[in-house]
């Protein structure tokens, strides 16, 4: 049995922010509702108003554009995403961390929006947006912003979404030509899981003989997280196994795992390590 | 708590049902239109058992507000047989012995009967894929994925 509370699903973006300016903290924005559901039936916060985005049509556009990049509105499904051309031939890595969250079913209704705005660290599409550099929309009745996905997170299932606003839609720029991205993904079963750690990369030759590498992780810290310092050892012109041998200490220290009902710490660490090599080995030869 | 009057179609008939706003789509299904096809065992979307369609999509009714689903279309088990002629899949699962206890069988066909209609010959891998979000505790799923795919078969 769910808690009591209101359930509104205004039409249009300023009724919204009305909406969300009178309710405050008591009001939770509603989706898909795979996260939100589960959580008001665990009690963990209880709204006194649940606002249903779905009826504002804008929020369901999904457009590309070369220059754009993709845009994904805040009411778009996974799985309407991964179905969506463009999706899998500019961002592989995308289509690849988003098909591993819950199950066909769950990617029926849930959203992309919805898994970094319920900001769990081991949320699966955000390794993929941060080594895409994605941007993710952000509206109130003062006016819209852009935020950096990798200045939105601000701790374990904390945002720095201010009281008012809301995500309209999630920018994900095309990535250079030649690049190649990939999503790895260990979990305790074959089928759906949290994951132990998740691993997403992107390589990009800059010249005939180097590349660039961008890393980022889930479930190794609070927040999912860029490993940038590491990527900068990648820019040299060597062979990958040294790159990795030298580069792997540096995201070492980028992480800080814990140990928990999915995994331990050590093991976490461990997994960091064997994902990363199998990733950028795969991505490497590719090239 | 707000209440609303919600219209849907289910299983081809229309039904008119005012809900409480706090009421899953599981829970009025039930309840409110004793389709008891739809399982409540895990309510947090981890076991699939309250599997329906809604507009020929398979999705967890436990996840859902019922007052969301007003406007749609939602098919339940209750709704696959025709005047008493059990669909392709249903009469494979019986050939196949795709069941024990039964319970995850009304999510396991709705499952089946979706990938079949956006993909009428799947492979093992995505037969293995499509029913990924409902746990059986019985039998294994070797005779359920044999089922569909011989369903598969059946049909084409």
């Amino acid at each position: 049995m769910l808690p009591k509370f209101d359930y509104i699903a205004p039409k249009t973006i300023e009724e919204t922010f009305e909406l969300l300016d009178k309710h405050g903290q008591d009001a939770r924005l509603l989706a898909g509702g795979t996260d939100l559901i589960v959580s008001l039936r665990a009690r963990e916060r209880i709204p006194k108003a649940v606002i249903d985005i779905k009826a504002m049509k804008e929020l369901h556009d999904l457009s590309f554009d070369e220059k754009r990049g993709l845009s994904i509105g805040a009411a778009v499904t996974l799985n309407r995403l991964l179905h969506y051309d463009a999706t899998s031939k500019h961002f592989p890595v995308l289509c690849e961390a988003v098909s591993t969250i819950g199950d066909y079913e769950i990617r029926n209704r849930a959203t992309l929006t919805g898994n970094i705005c319920n900001a769990s660290p081991a949320a699966d599409s955000a390794p993929a947006l941060l080594v895409l550099e994605a941007a993710v929309n952000v509206a109130s009745r003062k006016g819209r912003r852009s935020i950096p996905v990798r200045e939105f997170f601000a701790g374990v299932k904390k945002t720095v979404l201010a009281r008012g606003e809301m995500v309209t839609s999630i920018n994900v720029p095309t990535p250079p030509k030649g690049s190649r991205g990939g999503y790895l993904k260990a979990r305790r079963t074959v089928g759906e899981d949290l994951a132990v750690v998740g691993v997403g990369g992107l390589v990009t030759p800059s010249s005939k003989s180097s590349k660039t590498v961008r890393l980022a992780y889930a479930s190794v810290a609070p927040t999912p997280v860029r490993a940038l310092e590491a990527e900068k050892i990648f820019e040299r012109d060597k062979p990958l196994d040294e790159l990795l041998d030298q580069a792997m200490p540096i995201v070492s220290k980028t992480i800080s795992p814990i140990t928990d009902v999915r995994g331990g710490k050590e093991y976490r660490t461990n997994l960091v390590e064997v994902l990363t090599r199998r990733l950028l080995q795969r991505l490497w030869e590719a090239n | 708590m707000s209440k609303h009057t919600i219209h849907l179609t289910v299983n081809g008939i229309d039904r008119t049902v005012e809900v409480e706003s706090n009421k899953t789509l599981l829970w009025v299904l039930r309840y409110n239109l004793a389709l008891t096809g739809p399982k409540a065992a895990c309510e947090r979307g981890d076991c699939g058992l309250c599997t329906i369609l809604m507009d020929d999509n398979p999705v967890k009714s436990c996840l859902i507000l019922a007052v969301e689903a007003d406007g749609h279309k939602i098919t339940t088990i209750e709704g696959i047989a025709k005047d008493g002629v059990l669909s392709p899949v249903q009469r494979k699962f019986v050939e196949h012995g795709a069941l024990q206890c039964g319970f995850c069988t009304p999510a396991a066909v709705l499952a089946a009967e979706a990938l079949l209609k956006r993909n009428p010959s799947p492979t093992r891998e995505e037969v293995v894929e499509a029913i990924e979000g409902v746990l059986c505790r019985c039998t294994g799923y070797r005779q359920i994925v044999d089922a569909i795919l011989d369903a598969a078969r059946m049909k084409t």
